[in-house]
């Protein structure tokens, strides 16, 4: 039985590795800059907890996995919020929306 | 060399290879989306190497790693902004 929890968790990492492999060629690939930033989410929101979740089970029921578990939180937590920063750092130099933020 | 060895190298070559290549060439906002893919990325493939040497307390760097690389993420924002 745990044999079969690390392959799956083997797995689901394997997985997760190959959706951030996936995002990084694709977000060279394409030519524009809006376009390229959706290529960051996939990252932090599906590649980091696949990986993590892969590496709890694993790990099992210990504070590797807790550590694990919060490094994927922050990672999901921050990820998106720096994709709208840098989104809105692009629309204010191509003048989309104007130069000072709110205060 | 065992699975997670591997699953790293792959990272490194897949991910990390795009990401610093998006963060030599082009204008600043397209070398700070390499970089923030690049910490995220780094920050996953340490997770990868604490697995792989089997030594768990390597997951405090990645820990620090995501705090760190989103302030300092945000300050290139900031000083973008302000350079224009």
């Amino acid at each position: 039985m745990s044999s079969l929890v690390h392959v799956v968790g083997a797995v689901l990492a394997g997985l997760g590795v190959v959706v951030v492999v996936a995002a990084a060629i694709a977000a060279v690939w394409v030519r524009e800059e809006y376009v390229r930033l959706h290529f960051l989410t996939p990252v932090t929101s599906l590649g980091a907890p696949l990986v993590g979740v892969g590496l709890g089970l694993v790990n099992g029921w210990t504070l590797t996995s807790a550590t694990i578990l919060g490094i994927t939180l922050l990672l999901a937590i921050t990820g998106p919020v720096l994709g709208s920063a840098i989104g809105r750092v692009t629309a204010q130099l191509d003048g989309v929306v104007e130069q000072e933020s709110p205060e | 060399m065992n699975g997670w060895l591997l699953a790293s190298a792959v990272l490194i070559v897949g991910g990390l290879g795009p990401a610093l290549y998006l963060t030599s060439r082009g204008p600043a906002v397209r070398r700070l989306v390499g970089l923030q893919l690049a910490g995220a990325i780094t920050v996953l493939l340490m997770e990868l190497l604490a697995q792989a040497y089997g030594q768990s307390q390597y997951l405090v760097v990645p820990l620090v790693l995501v705090v760190v690389s989103f302030a300092g993420t945000l300050v290139f924002t900031r000083l973008l902004r302000d350079r224009s």
